[in-house]
């Protein structure tokens, strides 16, 4: 009898996960917290999520070769502009949810695609050799001013964050001002472009540079004492400066997923895209990744909200603009001799 | 060519050369596609700055190497100092840090703020120690790494040659009234050129498909190129091209090497290996082996591995995380796998070109074996273009159903796709071992009425067995730090060591990579510490 009762529990248990399925994603962020996240969505509906993560373009390359042999259902990658590439690569197939337009401003979404949360990409400054009026009004096309020279630190142009940030003034001030903005940063450059943005906020933090460019999310994550405590009494020696904030606001970049072509688990990706959207999944990843909620109404992380909220976000130049332009964003930075 | 030559070595050989070249042709597939005007554009941008990059690092690579390698395994082969039978097998260590870990090592502690920070600080006090740090990054940064990671292939290879001609040689310059160094110059360095060789070409493999360093420390090389062809501008045709044109400057050496060494052959009387003791060392000259050795072991191996321990001693907490038995199995699953296909192939393959002595055989292993030259990721795109294209080719002709899920994203492609990346590495390791059997040893086995198998299995399997050994170590140590093919084309929710400790560092947490890390390092030492023993003991 009890062997009874065990094989059919064992086969109601397996009949459930069978019919509440699985969804396959193949992710180019590699956040243990992105599993975590996704181990509660599989508690609250039984959906399986399995994972394949790695380089966005060698994930990419996988789902077009496998083409309708794919199983890949879902895929999440951190930057506007590769969703863009693979959008116009046919990767994507139309989906459509209304709590998905509802909860995610229309900047940060197409009907291929959709954002889960935001970065900005900011100056950097040490308050104690900089105070911050002297920022007053800084925008982005002001760090080619001679009176920068020797002070910039950036990584470099492969990046894809500076391909994007790039890629946006391409599309508000045109490709030969752009070029022109490009040659004149190279010469404000304090070294080669080198290492990744934590390490820009560490050469203003050490002296080598006055102003850096990056990411918000990797001051909070120094700030967080997750990289020890030299670390985090470096990041507070820095502030991010939140730039063009009289013109068209800070260059925003997002993170998103998008339903795959041949998606065989089409309805399932939808169910995780809109789980990652609830309160609790955004709560989760800005406290993790420290990355900007995209959902209103979920406050980011202390450490990146003690600099303020109420910035100016560039909503004007479209995030689903960047990947038609980061080629050509790659090509001025190139030019202009920027490693 | 002759019908007797079509025996099952024959075709097995072919075959496996095949098989081997089949992304190669791939990737030169390339120069009949589109292509972007990246090309153009590099050139009048960086090309000359990546080209001469890469020159630096492969020459500054090349000659550490050498030194640190043939270095070594000269001191431990033949003489006598304190610590030698110690150093013996710990210098082999330094082939469980791969480069990449090495570069967090270095990166790790020295950069601003890093752990040379802390140390100062915590010794004499706050200061602004940062400006007195040296930075060890771009160039030198790479190159210190790629040395220390990979001299152990020169190592290993010139001391297991050393060892079986070992004594003779050294009476022979006494005899000749040699001084040592005139013996080393004369003597020893031309005798073991083969196997040294064959470790400074894998040295050069290795440090031309590399990207994981150069990228990490930020110097623009041409892999760089390459990967920015194919990630940045979307080219993967250009991306192609080029991987192609390095590989065949690396086969132009090759073939240069094989061409200069068929010239003399190199082959090792099997009697009168008799063991004489070592040369012992008195003095000032004991005092600089006995440093040489223990800089060489510390900076090879304990500095990167104290600096993970440190790490993982420092944040805890990143341990919970880690589903160590999962990663465990997966890693030694896939270094049983294809260690094992590996060796018995390449047994096959070095048999087959043995015995048929066909010269197309032999150029086609040689082209064959550069699989290893090509940056990893760029052979696994050419593998799954592939074997995708393969099966829309069967299936649209043939009428087969789709395979691809057989080809991506499973065990048997990920241990295919090793296949091809290391056959190079496992087959000349054979090869050198074969190229020291006498062909009069076959002939006679033949005139005994041995047949080929009988030849293969009595003699030449017993004759190669430290060989085997020891290529083993490097195949396995190889595919437990293999990245770039096992990220592409792993199942789902596979992890590797490799995929976990890099996950963590493409989220800037290297110090949750560090345990990761180390549980490779301490795999791909156990193995080499098992088998140093094994042979050690059978000496």
């Amino acid at each position: 009898m009890k062997k009874i009762i065990i094989t059919i529990s064992a086969l109601l248990l397996i009949t459930s996960s069978l019919l509440a399925g699985e969804v396959n994603v193949f992710s180019s962020r590699h956040y243990d917290s992105d599993v975590q996240l996704y181990k509660k969505f599989t508690s609250q509906t039984g959906i399986k999520v399995n994972v394949v993560s790695g380089k966005d373009k060698a994930l990419e390359k996988r789902i077009l070769e496998e083409g309708k042999d794919s199983k890949a259902d879902l895929y999440i990658t951190s930057d506007a502009g590769r969703l863009g590439a693979a959008q116009a690569k046919g990767m994507f197939q139309r989906s459509s949810s209304s709590i998905l337009k509802k909860k995610i401003p229309s900047n940060f979404r197409t009907s291929y695609w959709y954002g889960i949360a935001k970065r900005a990409r900011v100056i950097y400054y040490s308050p104690e050799r900089t105070p911050a009026s002297m920022l007053n009004g800084l925008r982005y096309e002001d760090l080619a001013d001679p009176k920068y020279k020797g002070k910039v630190v950036i990584r470099q142009s492969n990046n894809v964050y500076n391909q994007s940030l790039v890629a946006s003034l391409i599309q508000n001030n045109g490709s030969k001002k752009t070029a022109e903005w490009a040659k004149g940063l190279v010469g404000n450059f304090a070294r080669p472009a080198k290492g990744n943005d934590r390490a820009q906020i560490l050469a203003v933090a050490a002296g080598e540079a006055d102003l850096a460019i990056a990411n918000t999310y990797y001051l909070a994550l120094m700030l967080s004492g997750k990289k020890g405590a030299e670390q985090k009494a470096a990041a507070q020696k820095v502030k991010p400066f939140f730039p063009n904030q009289n013109d068209r606001g800070t260059h925003m970049n997002i993170s998103g997923g998008g339903v795959l072509k041949y998606a065989p688990n089409k309805a399932n990706a939808i169910k995780l895209l809109e789980f990652l959207l609830t309160d609790e999944a955004q709560e989760h990843i800005v406290n993790n990744s420290y990355e900007y909620p995209m959902v209103e109404g979920v406050k980011a992380n202390e450490l990146i909200a003690q600099f303020g909220l109420n910035f100016k976000q560039d909503q004007k130049t479209k995030v689903s603009s960047y990947g038609k332009k980061q080629a050509e964003a790659l090509k001025i930075m190139m030019q202009a001799g920027w490693q | 060519m002759k019908i007797k030559q079509l025996n099952i070595w024959y075709i097995s050989s072919l075959f496996v050369s095949l098989l081997v070249a089949l992304p190669i042709l791939t990737v030169f597939l390339g120069f009949f596609e589109t292509t972007t005007d990246y090309f153009s554009l590099l050139k009048n941008t960086f090309l000359l700055q990546y080209i001469s990059n890469s020159i630096l690092l492969l020459v500054g690579v090349l000659l550490l190497s050498f030194l640190f390698g043939v270095g070594a395994a000269y001191c431990i082969s033949f003489y006598d100092f304190p610590g030698v039978n110690f150093f013996k097998w710990a210098l082999i260590l330094s082939f469980a840090v791969p480069a990449y870990i090495y570069a967090y090592s270095l990166t790790a502690f020295f950069e601003n703020y890093g752990t040379a920070f802390t140390i100062l600080t915590s010794l004499f006090g706050e200061y602004e120690y940062n400006k007195y740090i040296p930075k060890f990054d771009g160039a030198l940064g790479s190159i210190i790494s790629m040395s220390f990671s990979f001299f152990g292939y020169v190592y290993i290879l010139t001391r297991a040659s050393f060892y079986y001609q070992s004594q003779n040689l050294i009476e022979v310059g006494k005899n000749l009234g040699l001084s040592s160094r005139q013996s080393f110059l004369k003597i020893i360095l031309p005798s073991a050129r083969p196997a040294i060789i064959a470790g400074l070409s894998l040295v050069a493999m290795e440090c031309l498909s590399d990207f994981g360093t150069v990228s990490f420390f930020s110097i623009s090389t041409l892999t760089t190129g390459i990967y920015n062809a194919w990630i940045s501008f979307d080219d993967l045709n250009t991306a192609n091209q080029l991987s192609f044109i390095l590989l065949t400057f690396i086969l132009i050496l090759f073939l240069v090497e094989n061409y200069s060494r068929g010239r003399a052959k190199y082959h090792q009387p099997t009697r009168g290996v008799k063991t004489i003791p070592k040369i012992e060392l008195t003095g000032k000259k004991s005092l600089f082996a006995l440093s040489f050795c223990s800089l060489l072991f510390f900076f090879s191996f304990v500095f990167p591995v104290s600096q993970m321990m440190y790490w993982t001693i420092k944040f805890p907490k990143y341990f919970q995380d880690i589903d160590l038995l999962s990663l465990n199995l997966n890693t030694l699953l896939l270094v049983f796998l294809s260690s094992f296909c590996l060796i018995i192939f390449s047994f096959l393959t070095n048999y087959g070109n043995r015995v048929s002595q066909s010269k197309f055989l032999n150029y086609l292993s040689t082209f064959s074996i550069s699989g290893y030259a090509i940056p990893g990721v760029i052979l696994a795109v050419a593998f799954i273009t592939f074997f995708s294209w393969l099966s829309d080719f069967s299936s649209s002709f043939f009428g087969f159903a789709s395979f691809k899920s057989l080809f991506i994203g499973s065990i048997f492609a990920l241990v295919l796709a090793y296949f091809v990346r290391f056959f190079s590495l496992s087959f000349n390791g054979i090869k050198s071992g074969y190229l020291k059997i006498n062909q009069s040893i076959d002939d006679n086995a033949y005139l005994l009425g041995y047949s080929k198998f009988k030849t293969f299995t009595r003699i030449h399997i017993p004759y190669l067995k430290n060989n085997v050994f020891l290529i083993g170590i490097l195949i396995g140590i190889e595919i437990i730090r293999e990245l770039p093919i096992t990220l592409i084309l792993r199942p789902f929710n596979f992890e590797t060591f490799a995929t976990k400790a890099y996950s963590y560092a493409a989220q800037d947490l290297l110090e949750a990579a560090a345990f990761p890390s180390l549980c490779l390092i301490m795999w791909a030492s156990l193995f080499i510490l098992f088998i140093s023993k094994y042979i050690l003991s059978n000496k």
